[in-house]
Parts: structure tokens; sequence; C-alpha cells
């Protein structure tokens, strides 16, 4: 945090009370988001680029895509331009990347109900959100199970605490114990109630999109429509993923529709298992993806001009040997370097990366398959990172450990993006001429006035000597872990809410639910 | 390659051997070859099916089973085998050997992942199963037809997501209420689940991957009829 304010540490000081207060105290979040400072990372020249967005053109005039079970979505395409074949749509060259550009924004604003933890997600800012859509949850000290509604709470209240998250997530584990059916109102409200960040809408089906948007609109009240733009505010930006390879099917275009009329933002991903659900070369996947991509972000804005959408790439390996999903593999982390050149050559926010693995538990495994995919992301330029916190198992689980494990990693990352500070106090040549050759600069007026905030101090590396570390019951970091996350949700509380606001969020709720039977299909 | 080999010039032994190192390369044509050989010999259909077929997909599920095969490689061998099975399952049928099995199975209603379900109906197939894939996103009615027009004995179904696992419930809840239940053997699976879930729904069971599916449908098959000869006897 090159700029942020350093507390005086003078003699005049309240004492002991006071700075043990202030030290041991959470962080605040430091900031809404992060804006990078360091050059982007590519692996392909621009010639490599455009050869992929030749081929994904050809994909899509040539092979097709099928937008299935939506015939107002054939007559969009038809309306367009586009050859219709049955469900296969043929998008003329060039067709979907003239569509974007006219009306698809570079970047937007996600408006959370605390106007200081609104996100901008695009340009050279990053956003870091939980994993999504688990549904077990794992934690040491009960294991495995299916998650629940208190399991949900906890993970909005977690990311909430946490100063590196900057958005509440979507579905940040599955609450099983609730009707399918009407589900997504108790998950939608929780969001709004134990967090005040921005946070996703539920897909499932059209209704519970236009449910999510109905009660993002009761809790901004009057700050629900944009007077400059006499649009929504948006409020909600919901993950709608292909069914690749070349398939949008009706329920996510159903949410997709519901969104985009609400002008709330649309996170468009082919979601692709290589070798599986595209060819296994990094070229070929970037060529679905891409292909798919475009073809759904065009879709948005035929729907909604200028509605916000997200270029989602979500790329892992599969097993060759048993077809399971694989993480932290070298290949996926090409692809979003690739897709992240791209993303920026359409002119559209990039979403992708996460810290995800196939680890069960909070292991070595766990921690090395997450860096290999959030360190490309962060340095691709990524502005939205979904899955930073939590993942495990392939998105099967979601770990209480892991999650706190993972934000503290995302404090690392935030302070890697924010670059070299090259200011007067950046360069300290006051400290080097003070203190001369042979010192320490442990005293020095430089290091006295920046020592606090010098260094990203993790929450959960133990850096003692090893006596201590034995001392303190040798503990490992899954250990500490579960002692942190314990400690923040035992001290949490609430971001307070106007009473009316929350009242009418809850009669619009029980309204619902009174609406129709409870259903599990 | 076999390019060169002519099949008939084999003897039994040496031709049933090569018959597995043909499931194993994935070599459809020469597997179609080698029962027409066999059965002009005078072969029993059953004898080429065990001896021959299964014998061979056995090593192939081994080699499978331990990281030796890859995925493209057994779907290759698994097609290989299914071609073998499709000029030898009229024939057993008219031998009233011991069937193998018949399955119908499909991903169930809102649901569209399918690439563990295609995985246990290639392993299936593999196996000698006559597998009927009726795709993704399955509402009852789709396999009560398909349990109408096939007959199977095994009846699997996949879910991915926790909104659309108790969908399996109402189908074999449908099942039940038609009296059918007890008449197939209800295979369940898809990363979300477990086999409390399996038990809670009443399926006869949950497998974890395709190789367990292969088992466990093979020693329910065993099972069933087994008791199909008991009740004959008795
Ligand atoms: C690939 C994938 C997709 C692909 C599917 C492509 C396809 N053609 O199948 C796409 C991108 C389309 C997709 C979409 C969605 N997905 Co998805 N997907 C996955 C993922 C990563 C892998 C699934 C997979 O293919 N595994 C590989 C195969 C080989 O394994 P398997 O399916 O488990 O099958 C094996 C066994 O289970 C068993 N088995 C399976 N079926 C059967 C059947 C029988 C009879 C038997 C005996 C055995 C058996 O044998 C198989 C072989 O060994 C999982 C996460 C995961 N790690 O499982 C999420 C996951 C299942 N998806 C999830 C979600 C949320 C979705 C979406 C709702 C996301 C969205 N917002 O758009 C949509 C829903 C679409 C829909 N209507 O169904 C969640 C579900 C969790 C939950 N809350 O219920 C998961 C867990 C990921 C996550 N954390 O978000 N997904």
């Amino acid at each position: 945090m090159p700029d942020a304010e350093i507390p005086p540490v003078g003699r005049r000081g309240a004492g002991r009370a006071a700075r043990r207060a202030a030290r041991l105290a959470p962080v605040a979040a430091s900031v809404p988001f992060i804006t990078r400072r360091i050059p982007l990372y590519a692996v392909l020249n621009d010639e490599g680029l455009a050869l992929i967005e030749h081929n994904a053109d050809t994909v899509l005039e040539e092979v097709g895509i099928d937008f299935k079970g939506d015939a107002e979505a054939l007559a969009l395409w038809r309306e367009a331009g586009a050859g219709i074949d049955g469900e296969r749509v043929h998008i003329p060259r060039g067709l979907c990347r003239s569509i974007i550009a006219a009306h698809a924004p570079a970047h937007y604003t996600q408006h959370a109900r605390n106007p200081a933890r609104s996100v901008v997600i695009g340009d050279d800012h990053t956003v870091f959100a939980p994993a999504y859509g688990p549904p077990f949850v794992h934690d040491l000290d009960h294991g495995r199970r299916y998650g629940t509604i208190e399991d949900f709470r906890n993970f909005v209240r977690l990311a909430y605490l946490s100063p590196w998250l900057h958005h509440s997530g979507g579905t940040v584990c599955e609450p099983v114990d609730l009707p399918v059916n009407k589900r997504h109102l108790d998950m939608v409200y929780s969001h709004m109630r134990y967090s005040d960040k921005p946070f996703m809408g539920s897909v499932t089906a059209p209704e519970r999109a236009a449910d999510t948007v109905a009660m993002a609109e009761i809790l901004f009240g009057a700050d629900w429509i944009d007077p400059a733009t006499g649009r929504p505010r948006t409020a909600v930006t919901s993950l709608i993923n292909a069914n690749s390879p070349l398939v949008w099917d009706a329920t996510m275009l159903g949410a997709l529709k519901t969104y985009a009329r609400a002008n709330q933002a649309n996170l468009i991903t082919p979601f692709i298992l290589a070798g599986a659900m595209a060819p296994v070369t990094a070229v070929g996947a970037c060529t679905v993806t891409l292909a798919e991509a475009m073809a759904g972000i065009a879709f948005t804005q035929l729907v909604s001009p200028g509605a916000p959408v997200i270029l989602g790439s979500f790329c892992s390996s599969i097993s060759m040997k048993s077809g399971a999903p694989t993480f932290g593999t070298p290949e996926p982390s090409l692809v979003l370097f690739v897709m992240a050149a791209l993303a920026r050559r359409l002119g559209v926010p990039f979403r992708s990366g996460g810290a995800l693995c196939a680890a069960k538990i909070p292991d070595a495994q766990a921690a090395y398959e997450s860096a290999m995919t959030m360190l490309p992301a962060c340095l691709a330029g990524t502005n939205f990172i979904l899955h930073t916190a939590g993942w495990l198992e392939g998105g099967l689980a979601m770990g209480y450990e892991k999650f706190v494990m993972d934000a503290d990693q995302a404090g690392m990352l935030q302070t890697l993006l924010n670059g070299v500070d090259l200011s007067p106090g950046g360069q300290a040549m006051d400290a080097i001429r003070e203190v001369g050759p042979g010192r320490h600069f442990l005293g020095c007026a430089h290091t006295q006035a920046h020592f606090a905030t010098a260094f990203h101090t993790s929450s959960l590396a133990n850096n003692n000597s090893f006596e201590q570390w034995e001392a303190e019951g040798r503990q490992d970091m899954a250990q500490r872990a579960n002692a942190q996350w314990k400690r923040m949700l035992r001290d949490y509380e609430p971001p307070p809410i106007d009473p009316a606001t929350d009242d009418a969020l809850l009669d619009f709720i029980a309204r619902r639910k009174a609406a129709f039977p409870d259903s599990n299909v | 390659m076999a390019d060169e080999l002519d099949l008939n010039s084999l003897n039994d032994e040496e031709l049933v051997g090569q018959m597995h190192d043909d499931l194993y390369d994935g070599l459809k044509d020469e597997i179609e070859q080698a029962v027409h050989i066999l059965l002009g010999r005078g072969w029993q259909p059953y004898d080429v099916l065990t001896q021959a077929l299964v014998e061979g997909m056995r090593v192939v599920g081994e080699d499978f089973r331990d990281g030796i095969l890859f995925v493209p490689e057994v779907l290759l061998a698994a097609n290989a085998m299914k071609a073998g099975m499709a000029i030898l399952r009229p024939l057993l049928a008219e031998t009233g050997a011991p069937k193998i099995g018949k399955m119908v199975i499909g991903t169930v209603k809102g649901d569209i992942h399918d690439i563990g379900k295609n995985l246990v109906a290639m392993m299936m197939e593999g196996a000698g199963f006559e597998v009927i894939n009726i795709g993704i996103n399955n509402a009852v009615e789709n396999f009560l037809a398909a349990i109408a027009e096939h007959q199977p004995d095994i009846i699997g179904m996949s879910a991915l997501l926790t909104t659309t696992m108790p969908y399996m419930k109402v189908v074999i809840d449908t099942l039940k209420e038609k009296g059918m239940r007890n008449d197939f053997i209800v295979l369940v699976g898809g990363a979300p689940l477990n086999e409390a879930f399996a038990n809670a729904i009443g399926a006869d069971a949950y497998c974890r991957d395709a190789a367990v599916a292969v088992e466990t449908a093979k020693n329910l098959m065993a099972r069933r009829q087994g008791s199909v000869q008991e009740r004959a006897r008795a």
C-alpha cells in the first residue's frame, strides 16, 4: 500500500493498551479493489493472437454454435445477420466482434450496498472473490460433509471479514439443507445481510434470476436507478457457463437475458476441461473458448445493448488416465495468459483463475496447485478472479482452513500487484544517507516511519525458531488456519443495515416462499 | 500392427491370444473378423464371449485401473469389444446363455453434465454390457420410455448438481409406484453423491467411478441371475 496513511508511533502515543489494540485488531479492508501497477505478462505476440481470433471466427461461421431451447435467441441472431440451421447458429466472420465493439463496456462498476466497497471490474483492476459452487464443505474438526445454509453464512462472514477479498462471491457453498426451488432466496439474502460487499446472483432458472434482481432493487431502494442513465445500477454479477463444446443452453440463456435486461452483469464463461470439452492443445482450447465467449457476449448485447459483461475462461486439463479434472497444471496457465490477452483485444473485462486444486485437504498439493493458478491469473491482468478462496477437490468442497489460507495469499498478491514505489519515500535516499556504511537500518527515521506497513505479513505463516514453534504445539499451517477462522467467526459482527430495508427483504422472501410449494426438483 | 497377419492361419489358442492383444490395441475390424473365424470353427458364442472378449477386456480394465492405459485407448478397446458383442448378442440370446446385461443410462432432468456418465457407458460396453445411452437432461418419462423400449436389467442415473440429485429419487419413486422397482438394478453416480445419499433415495448402489460401476454391475447381475435361477428351480 504505497499511499496508505502511516499512524504515528511517537512518544506521545497512548502507550501499551492503544498499541496492542491497534496491532491485534483485524486489518481493515485496505482497498475496495486492486489497481495493477506492474506490467502484463504475455505468452503470445499479436500474430499468434490474431491466428486464434481468425480460427475462432472460422469455427463460428463454419461449424456454428448451438443456442438450445430458446426460440427468441435464434430470432435475435437471425435479425443480426447470422445463418440459422435448426438450433445451430452460423455467425459470419467479424460479426460478434463488431457487435461487442459497438456496445459492450470495457469496464463497469458493480455497486455494493456500502458504496465504499463498490468494485470496478475491467481495465487495470483486479477483484478477488471466494470460490463458487461446492456441494461439500470441509474443516479439520468435522471433515467433509454436505454444505448447509449455516456454512453458507459462515463463508459470507469470512469473506466480509477478509481484507483481501473484495467480493462476497455467489454460491460459496451449496445449502443442501434447503429446498432446491427456494434456496436461492436465502443465499442472496445472506450476501445482502451478512456482508456489505458486492455479490453474485442465482442462475439455475430465469425466475430465480428475477428474484435476485427484485431483491437487489429492494436493497438499493432509491439508489436503484442511476439518474445519469435512467437504467438500474449494476448490483449483481452472475455466472453464466457455456455447455462446451459450442452449446449455449436454455437455462443459462434464460438467466442471462433476465440479468442483461435489468442491466446486471453477466460473466460469460466457457468452462472447459481440455481433452473432453475442447482439443488437448492450448491453442485449440483457446479457440473454442473464444468462439463460445464471443457468441455469448455478443448475445448479451443483442438482448440489452450496453449491459455489462465479462469474458470468462475456466480451463482445466483432465487426467487422460481417468477422466478426472486436474488443476494447477501448467497448460491451463498458458491458456489463461492467452485468453487474458484476447479479452483485452476484444475490449471487455476478463475473468479467470482462482486458488484451484484437486487436493482433498489443505495440504501441500492444495497450496502448490493453487499458487500455480493464482500467480498467472494476477500476472495476466485478470480483472475478476473467482474462486480466490476456499476451493478444494476440483470445486467439490469448500474448505474453512483453505479459505483463510487462500485469503492470506490474496493479500500477498495484492502487494505484488501494487508494484514498485518510485516516490522519494520509495527511493529511501534519506535512509541510505543517514545510515551510511557498516551500520544497520532498524533505527533510522525512514524505517521508523515505514516499518509497520513495509512488508506484507502473513497472518498464518510461522517464521519463529524451531524451538518456539515446538513449544507452541508444532502447529502446521492448516491447524493455525483452523484457529484463525474460528476466531474470525467468533468475533464477527454483521454490518449495519437499515431495518426497514431488512424487513422489506424478509417480507419479499416470505411472500415468494409462500407463493409455491417446496420442491427438490 | 496386425496388417500382415492372416488371422485364419492361427490355431484357436493363438487366435484367442491375438484377440486379447487386438482388444488391447483397439482393433475393431480385427476383432470382428476373429469372432467370425471362431464361430466358423464351431465355437459356442458364449465361449467366444468369455474366453476371447471378456478375458481380453479384463486385462484392459486392469491396466486402466493401474494407470497404464489412457482413456482414449480404452475408448478404442471398448469400441472393438462393442463390435464383437454386436455379432455375438443375437446368437447368445438364441442359445440361452447367461446374460451379461443391458443398461439404460442417462443424466437426470436439469443436468447437462455427461463426461462421467459417458465414461461409465464406455467402460460398461467394454465389459460386454449392452448400453443404451439416453443422453442428458432426462425427465422420468424418458427413462420410462427407454425402459419400455429396451427392457434393460440396469438403470443408471447420473447427476452432478445438488439441485438435480433429488430428481433421481423422483425416478425411483415412479418405478416404485408402477410396481417396477424390483425389476431393475438401479445404479447412481456423479461427484456430489455419496453412499448415504444413494441409500436414502433407494438406489441399489452408488459407484464412485466407472471401474467400480462395472464391478458393481457384474456382482449385482450375478446375484440377480442366481436368484432368477433359484426361483426357476424352486
Ligand atoms: C465439467 C463441469 C461442467 C461442464 C460439464 C460439461 C459436460 N459435458 O459434462 C459445464 C461447464 C457445462 C458445467 C456446467 C455447470 N456446472 Co459444472 N462442473 C464440471 C466439473 C468441473 C467436472 C465434472 C466432470 O466432468 N468430471 C469428470 C468426470 C469423469 O467425473 P464424474 O462426472 O464425477 O463421473 C465419474 C463418477 O462420478 C461416476 N459417475 C458419474 N455418473 C455416473 C452414473 C452412474 C450410473 C454411475 C454408476 C457412475 C457415475 O463415474 C464417473 C467416471 O469415473 C464439476 C466439478 C467436479 N470436480 O466434479 C463441476 C460442478 C459439478 N458443476 C457445478 C455447477 C454449479 C455448474 C453450473 C450450475 C455452473 C453455472 N453457473 O453455470 C452449470 C450447470 C449446467 C447444468 N444445467 O447442468 C458444481 C455443482 C455443485 C453444486 N452446487 O451442485 C460443480 C461441483 C463445480 C463447482 N464448484 O461449481 N460444469
